[in-house]
């Protein structure tokens, strides 16, 4: 496999807080144009997985590699790295201060030094994109869950990013807001962009995913396409896990 | 319900109204706005209060530019020792921890002595001194002015500020550093995710937030600086408090001068409390978060 075809690339990674071993020994691959699911437990150190993909962790040790390059604490080239990476938080981490255009422009205009017109021109077609046009001079707190999250996730997408990481996107959500989300990230998915999505949401996993990893206690037990993953589980501690989240 | 109950239901609501407009009531503002007339009328009246007043109101401009620029000043020591607080350089944290710390611990009658008259003259000793270098080594267009410069030059006004301003950046520091933690984790998160450099998350993401928080805490200091600018009479310069002292202890009206001073600074600070509790309100009616 040459290096463009693997977009993030994880070697041995860890990450300690403390005594706890967070993430412990991770490899991993995903493929360009992947939907890559992680599920698992709470605490099994998949959001902390996830954030040493941009460094919003710094690992331990281990390395990781993003479309060929290796990504480094080195801010400068740290910084260019993540402008190519969108990110979806579970909190939506909306700037509540701003409007939910100059939300989507900010880090087009001061970190990519797009125009303010054109940088404009591209948080409207995102907002069009997730449905939510007509919300563009509101402000955050305006919105409900779900169209904040949307909003986020257009300002991830307006970065006119190669990889987008959702960190449980829905697990904030009132439970008849998730289904617009999911909506969102289901025709996203359908457009090619490589995507990393931690989420407790099987039906998304079993509907878009190419790659279904489980992790448990800072390791990945699993990894399997979604109809092997769900059908024939091979791992003990995975059925069971299973069992019970598909039992709720 | 008939035609009767419900004009009595009516009454009654109407005089529980009036009750809670009544204990609602401002009754202090009245209270100090009858002061405020009683000595109003004293000063035009009583030829002795109104000479007072006329000439402690020629320091009413140093007061309010003294604060102001005072506050001005402090206001941006503030930001760059906060921001040094929480700073992951341990040069910088360091350096703004015991610059706050040393302001702390310091009374600031006594501050404001030590940075007008041992401070200042030290620095243009060693401006001197810098000066004197330069000179010896050619660059004399440079060095001369800087060489010539004498302490006696640097008028009392001009320290007055300095001094002000380095006791209250340190207290200012701690406010924007609280302001700056006011705001969630999650704020930085995804400014930084998004490739934003620490400074302009701090700038664009962080600071508008973090400032929104302490703008009162920003006016009541604001407030206070007016109240310690009256320490500056001990280096001479003339505000209002010095020409009271002044006043008094040559014409022996203690009761006038102090009297018509203690009014003046009443009426501005309430007056200022008055208005920052207005745009206080306007702005939590604005608030969008």
């Amino acid at each position: 496999m040459n290096t463009h075809e693997s977009m993030i690339r994880m070697l041995d990674v860890h990450k300690t807080f403390g005594s706890l071993k967070a993430v412990n020994g991770v490899s991993l691959t995903v493929r360009r144009g992947q939907v890559f699911v992680i599920i698992g437990p709470s605490g099994s150190g998949k959001s902390t997985l996830l954030r040493c993909i941009n460094f919003l962790e710094v690992p331990d040790s281990g390395q990781v590699w993003i479309d060929g390059r290796r990504v480094e604490a080195e801010p400068r080239r740290l910084n260019a790295v993540r402008a190519n990476i969108g990110m979806v938080f579970q909190q939506f981490n909306l700037y509540p201060h701003l409007t939910v255009l100059e939300n989507i422009t900010l880090a087009q205009r001061i970190v990519r030094r797009v125009p303010g017109e054109q940088a404009k021109q591209t948080a409207l077609r995102q907002l069009e994109r997730v449905g939510i046009a007509e919300k563009a001079g509101a402000y955050p707190a305006q919105l409900s869950g779900g169209q904040q999250q949307r909003v986020a996730i257009a300002r991830a997408l307006a970065q006119d990013p190669d990889v987008m990481l959702f960190d449980e996107p829905t697990s904030a959500l009132d439970p008849e807001m998730i289904k617009e989300v999911l909506d969102v990230m289901l025709s996203l998915a359908r457009t090619g962009i490589t995507m990393v999505v931690v989420t407790h949401e099987m039906g998304f996993a079993r509907a878009a995913a190419d790659v279904v990893v489980f992790m448990d206690q800072g390791q990945i037990l699993e990894q399997a396409p979604p109809g092997q993953f769900f059908a024939r589980p091979q791992h003990d501690r995975t059925r069971q896990f299973l069992s019970q989240i598909l039992t709720r | 319900m008939n035609l009767e109950e419900s004009v009595q239901m009516q009454a009654r609501f109407i005089e529980r109204r009036r009750r809670t407009r009544l204990s609602d009531f401002p009754w202090w503002i009245l209270a100090v706005g009858l002061l405020a007339a009683a000595v109003a009328v004293l000063i035009s009246t009583d030829p002795d209060f109104n000479q007072a007043f006329v000439i402690i109101r020629a320091g009413l401009g140093v007061t309010v530019t003294t604060s102001l620029a005072a506050f001005a000043l402090a206001l941006v020591l503030g930001l760059i020792a906060g921001l040094g607080l929480i700073s992951a350089n341990p040069v910088y944290r360091n350096a703004a921890t015991i610059y706050v710390e040393i302001v702390r611990g310091i009374p600031m009658l006594v501050l404001i002595f030590f940075i007008a008259l041992v401070m200042i003259p030290g620095a243009v000793g060693g401006i001197n001194v810098l000066g004197e270098l330069l000179v010896s080594r050619g660059m004399t267009a440079a060095g001369t002015p800087l060489a010539g410069l004498d302490i006696s030059q640097v008028d009392m006004n001009f320290r007055a500020v300095l001094a002000l301003a380095v006791t209250y950046g340190a207290f200012l520091a701690e406010v924007f550093r609280a302001g700056i933690q006011s705001v969630p984790g999650g704020q930085m998160e995804a400014a930084r995710a998004q490739g934003m450099t620490y400074r302009q998350a701090m700038r664009f993401v962080i600071l508008p937030q973090a400032v929104r928080n302490i703008l009162p805490a920003l006016g009541n200091d604001f407030i206070s600086m007016i109240k310690d600018s009256s320490l500056v009479s001990v280096l001479a310069v003339r505000d209002i408090t010095q020409i009271a002292r002044l006043y008094a202890g040559r014409s022996f009206k203690f009761e006038e001068a102090f009297t018509i001073l203690a009014v003046m600074y009443l009426t501005i600070t309430l007056v200022l409390s008055i208005v920052m509790k207005r745009f206080e309100q306007r702005m939590r009616r604005h608030e969008h978060a």
